[in-house]
């Protein structure tokens, strides 16, 4: 009686396609905030090819952040295009959206969405449907039989939206990650393995981890966490990786009767490897001599023959396209001397400011700026940052070289009010040098300060600057 | 945002990197920005983390020198 019972529940589950104690495995090659390393992507493309030849049903996954950190990537002419062909050769399966993906706006990331040969999968995220961007909160894989769901969430910052300029999100309806998350435990019954793509950064992962037993797997991105493989935290198994593709992560899941009952992870190291993928080197090679770089964004009438005047139109570019009162920054952000008469190509302007700083915005009474310039100055080889929208007297002890006197004048001649707040843009490395006890600690606007010299010269169409003096020593 | 480096908090501009709070950090000890090449960072579990990491995703960060 005994066996017939064995042998009907055998035939039973030989029916259902299921074999008692029949062990599968999940292997998923997945990276993080690659921020358009593009260099790296043949070397990536060679780690894809060589796993899927071992595993067919290889699951290849970006957990957001895949643009913003190359020029030739970020300035091309459809923005982060690069990256996205990249992907597609590369045969990713699915990415979630970073802060970063809003880099070029809503129409900008329709854009590239609709170019991706892979879905985006964010279920914090609503889009307002005139832009048309095909974001989908989950999907589910099918990988040799094994029944992957895949939900997706991006980080928000203080002011509820992704870390990007607040115009580049305006129409995009964000909600929290986790009480969003929540509405998909659905797929738990769907699935055989649920992953969170998640950019929301390895402390929110781990925070995340105990209210999320219905998940198996987190791959992470966002705080260019390095991991050993992976870690498990409140029964939850975490991977993520350092950016720029230093890394990416192979895991392999062991699923018995379609649960997880191991998880194994390894590093594979991509920034510095040998073999590579020859069709991805050849679609690199071309985007790296893209003739956007070559494009002349204005006519030098007469020639810069000084830092300081690099300087004066690098702080005009911040004031004016950054709708400023007034601007400055340290003089070694100002990277090359002299400029003669004719075209200031991109190329030009990555040159002069190369370092990818942030513009950043702040409410600065005088007294205030004058604090903030005396620290810049002790902090960058005591050299007096160049300045915009005023002018400055000052003077530094000839023994100590250091300052004793900073006087500012308004673009009228008149001293600017001590008291009087005023705003000021200047680059992230010249706030964070320039540490004071002010009101505002400032906030980024959402770009580069490259971009805004390029926006600058764009405008304006020619520029002079020959013999431009704002800052005078005594 | 503020952000804890080793025992001092930072305060730091909405959109900084781990590179600024190191960058403040270092200048206001008055030590050398040339250290920044030389520290190793790491969040409170112990794993290595890039200087242009967003500031915002950590809530304390410890320096060490790197092994030389």
């Amino acid at each position: 009686m005994m066996k017939k019972l064995v042998l009907a529940s055998l035939m039973l589950l030989a029916g259902l396609g299921v074999q008692a104690g029949e062990k599968k495995e999940l292997h998923i090659l997945s990276a993080n905030d690659m921020h358009a390393a593009i260099e790296c992507m043949p070397r990536l493309g060679f780690v894809a090819d060589s796993l899927r030849a071992l595993y067919p049903n290889l699951l290849v996954l970006s957990a957001g952040d895949n643009r913003s950190g190359e020029p030739l990537n970020d300035m091309y002419e459809i923005p982060a295009y690069p990256m996205v062909a990249l992907m597609n050769i590369i045969g990713f399966d699915a990415t979630t959206l970073g802060n970063h993906e809003f880099d070029s706006g809503q129409e900008g990331l329709a854009k590239l969405i609709s170019m991706s040969a892979f879905p985006t999968l964010c279920a914090n995220v609503q889009p307002d449907a005139k832009w048309n961007m095909h974001v989908k909160p989950y999907q589910v894989f099918d990988c040799g039989g094994i029944k992957v769901g895949i939900v997706g969430a991006v980080a928000l910052g203080a002011m509820g939206i992704p870390e990007s300029h607040p115009m580049n999100t305006t129409d995009i309806k964000f909600t929290d990650p986790l009480e969003t998350l929540q509405q998909y435990q659905f797929l738990r019954k769907e699935c055989d393995v649920v992953l969170f793509l998640s950019h929301l950064g390895f402390e929110s992962d781990v925070k995340l981890s105990k209210d999320l037993p219905w998940v198996d797997i987190i791959v992470g991105g966002h705080s260019h966490t390095q991991l050993k493989g992976g870690e498990m935290h409140n029964g939850l198994f975490i991977t993520q990786n350092k950016n720029r593709l230093a890394c990416v992560t192979h895991t392999t899941l062991t699923l018995e009767d379609g649960k997880v009952v191991d998880r194994q992870a390894e590093n594979i190291a991509i920034r510095g490897g040998k073999n590579e993928n020859k069709v991805v080197r050849g679609l690199v090679d071309y985007f790296s001599q893209n003739p956007a770089f070559y494009r002349v964004l204005a006519q030098v009438d007469t020639p810069f023959e000084c830092y300081e005047e690099l300087g004066n139109m690098m702080c005009d570019a911040y004031k004016v396209e950054g709708h400023a009162d007034l601007s400055f920054q340290n003089p070694g952000g100002v990277r090359y001397e002299t400029k003669p008469v004719g075209g200031f190509t991109v190329a030009d302007a990555l040159r002069l400011d190369p370092f990818q700083n942030e513009a950043i915005e702040l409410q600065l009474t005088g007294k205030e700026l004058i604090d903030m310039m005396k620290k810049c100055y002790d902090n960058d080889n005591q050299g007096f940052p160049y300045v915009s929208g005023m002018k400055v007297d000052y003077t530094v002890d000839p023994a100590t070289k250091a300052l004793t006197k900073v006087v500012l004048y308004g673009e009228d001649g008149k001293k600017l009010n001590l008291k009087k707040t005023y705003k000021v843009i200047t680059n992230s490395y010249t706030v964070a040098i320039s540490a004071t006890n002010r009101k505002d600690p400032g906030k980024g606007i959402g770009k580069i300060t490259a971009q805004l010299i390029m926006d600058y010269l764009e405008h304006q169409g020619h520029v002079s600057y020959q013999g431009s003096r704002r800052i005078f020593r005594h | 945002m503020k952000l804890k480096v080793n025992r001092t908090t930072i305060e730091l501009f909405e959109g900084a990197e781990i590179r600024h709070a190191l960058i403040t950090y270092l200048t206001r000890r008055r030590m050398s920005l040339k250290f920044l090449e030389q520290l190793e960072v790491r969040d409170v579990w112990g794993h290595e983390i890039d200087l242009d990491a967003p500031a915002s995703a950590f809530t304390q960060i410890r320096l060490t020198f790197k092994e030389q």
